[in-house]
């Protein structure tokens, strides 16, 4: 982001002092302006005063869940969220990113990681250009004409699997819950029915991976969701 | 934590004391029967006050085994026998005189000291063991947990001071050390939640090829240099399973069969489903060494390691495979590799799921 002619601007909620110092060294080493908040409370005030382009905001707050920080924060804001947590508590990632989180990561995370994550997240709130293709590895997408071709040779693609590459397109790098996608593809009554999920996801890998056992575009985030993902070198 | 502790106080009517109230009762009637019909009958006549005292004896060695409640219960059953059977009339509930009186009472005291002493001594005996445990354990959770604490702070001290090159070193090894220190709490951690009955498993469909990625990916650095074989039938179904304990699961397999096998010997992950289509199944196999014999009788017990084990771990990696399979209503089983090697096989009841909604092209 040192090449923006304006900085961006990092809000970190965190109690963990000595988080915050490593977050803050690492972040302003990259370019960003960091702001730091103790508290829930003292992070939405943060926010709302100063208007941070992205908010990395820890689960475990001493004066409110971070889940209804965020909550609080989506009544008024779509400032991207990252959320951190800690080891085994898949549920609460699920609840944040339900909440409206953009992201996780888990501690103990790695700085590399974080920070693209971030660039991740500051893709998606550069307005989309209007392209009318998209391409990832050896797959391009035409989205005028509804087909999608692999190393220049066509692949079909049912509606419902044009449907979720098109939702994963929207929302690459995000990690979407199986409810949000379920949601979005079958409607609010099919969120429980992970099954279908699964199964149009092994079809769609099958014509679109190279290797179905090591997946490099759609990712399973475990106990999550998945994550689509089309720039190799940006995401761990 | 709550793990070194072992069962203190055990229920009064769970097996272990049904077991021992049967043995009070077996060893009476086998005293009673031998003195009171088979001896006589090869005319071997004790005055029933010598007979007493086998009681008393049999009481006593049976109150060197069970608990208070059994050696107590011991007392009375041989009291009540003894007056049946041998105190005159024979046969039935005899007035006693003051003799047999005074000689029923002090065996009945003397009995019911010797039971609740005894006792009282396997109590403490079994108190210094568990502490001996707790100590064993204490000594190496606090050496796992020490040796990548001494890393990190000396990799910290030295790394202002070294040339470019060793600072690369410093920082692998302080990477290593974090990794291991990862691994060893989320070991303990899950072992915590094992026996803290806060592990619910959350089941929901799980495509076996995630989980296995999953699993790999969290070993990658242990599995570096193996060949890795990795068999899934393409027609295999989607199953049943809570997906982040089958994957850590998955995980500590690789990685016991990473750490407990020569380098860069292979390592195979194979799943499938039984033939009546009711259970499916992740098997991890490798060329090694194969299972101790000295550890076939409680692999799955927590902080078991072979002799030659090498250093670092705590013994959790299979205990806490076996717990988060048994929390999702599966197994897992232990065998040889036909191959040479050891193969482990964790199982999960399979039902299929229901239709998909189809989509036209």
């Amino acid at each position: 982001m040192s090449t923006d002619p304006v900085k961006s601007a990092v809000l970190v909620i965190d109690d963990e002092p000595q988080i915050r110092r490593l977050l803050r060294l690492m972040l302003e080493d990259a370019g960003y302006v960091v702001r730091q908040a103790e508290t829930g409370q003292a992070g939405l005030n943060e926010a709302a005063r100063h208007a941070p382009d992205v908010i990395i905001l820890d689960l475990g707050l001493p004066d409110m869940a971070g889940v209804e920080v965020l909550k609080q924060l989506r009544t008024w804001s779509a400032i991207p969220v990252l959320i951190l947590s800690v080891f085994g508590q898949e549920n609460r990632k699920v609840d944040g990113l339900d909440a409206g989180a953009d992201d996780y990561l888990t501690k103990p995370f790695g700085g590399d990681e974080l920070l693209a994550r971030l660039r991740a997240l500051h893709r998606r709130i550069k307005p989309a250009l209007a392209a009318s293709t998209f391409g990832f590895g050896l797959i391009e997408v035409d989205f005028a004409r509804r087909s999608v071709s692999k190393a220049g040779r066509p692949v079909k693609l049912t509606a419902m699997e044009y449907a979720l590459l098109q939702l994963f397109i929207t929302h690459r790098d995000k990690a979407l819950t199986h409810r949000q996608i379920l949601r979005e593809l079958w409607g609010p009554k099919a969120e429980g029915q992970t099954h279908y999920l699964r199964t149009y996801m092994m079809r769609l890998r099958r014509k679109l991976e190279d290797d179905l056992d090591t997946p490099n575009f759609f990712l399973t985030e475990s106990g999550v969701g998945y994550r689509f993902v089309s720039e190799q070198s940006d995401s761990i | 934590m709550s793990w070194p502790a072992q069962e203190t106080s055990r229920k009064p009517f769970d097996d272990g004391w049904a077991r021992e109230y049967a043995e009070v009762v077996g060893v009476i009637a086998a005293v009673t029967v031998m003195g009171g019909f088979f001896m006589p009958r090869y005319g071997l006549n004790l005055s029933y006050g010598a007979f007493g005292h086998i009681y008393l004896l049999a009481v006593i060695a049976l109150s060197l085994r069970v608990g208070r409640g059994p050696a107590l219960a011991a007392a009375v059953v041989s009291a009540v026998a003894w007056d049946y059977v041998f105190v005159p009339p024979q046969m039935s509930f005899s007035v006693l005189n003051l003799d047999d009186t005074l000689e029923l009472a002090t065996y009945f005291v003397v009995a019911l000291i010797g039971g609740q002493l005894t006792a009282r001594v396997r109590e403490r005996e079994k108190l210094f063991a568990e502490a001996e445990l707790h100590r064993t354990l204490l000594d190496s959770v606090s050496h796992e947990l020490k040796t990548p604490l001494a890393v990190l702070r000396t990799a910290a001290e030295k790394i202002d001071t070294s040339d470019p090159q060793k600072r690369t070193r410093l920082t692998d090894e302080i990477r290593t050390a974090t990794s291991r220190l990862d691994h060893l709490v989320a070991n303990l951690l899950n072992q915590t939640r094992l026996e803290s009955r806060g592990l619910r498993s959350q089941p929901d469909w799980c495509d076996a090829r995630d989980i296995i990625s999953a699993a790999r990916r969290t070993v990658a650095d242990a599995l570096a240099g193996r060949p890795l074989k990795v068999e899934i039938p393409t027609d295999m179904p989607l199953f049943m399973a809570d997906a982040p304990l089958l994957e850590q699961s998955v995980a500590n397999l690789l990685l016991n069969a990473a750490l407990h096998t020569p380098a860069a010997s292979a390592v195979s992950v194979t799943v499938g489903m039984d033939q009546r289509g009711a259970r499916v199944f992740i098997a991890v196999a490798d060329r090694g060494p194969g299972i101790p014999p000295e550890l076939r009788e409680n692999l799955f017990q927590k902080f078991r390691r072979g002799q030659t084990a090498r250093a670092g771990g705590l013994g959790l990696g299979l205990s806490i495979v076996r717990g988060f399979t048994l929390a999702q209503g599966g197994e897992v089983v232990a065998s040889d590799n036909p191959q040479g090697g050891a193969t482990f096989t964790i199982w999960l009841p399979h039902t299929s799921h229901g239709s998909v909604p189809g989509d036209e092209h």
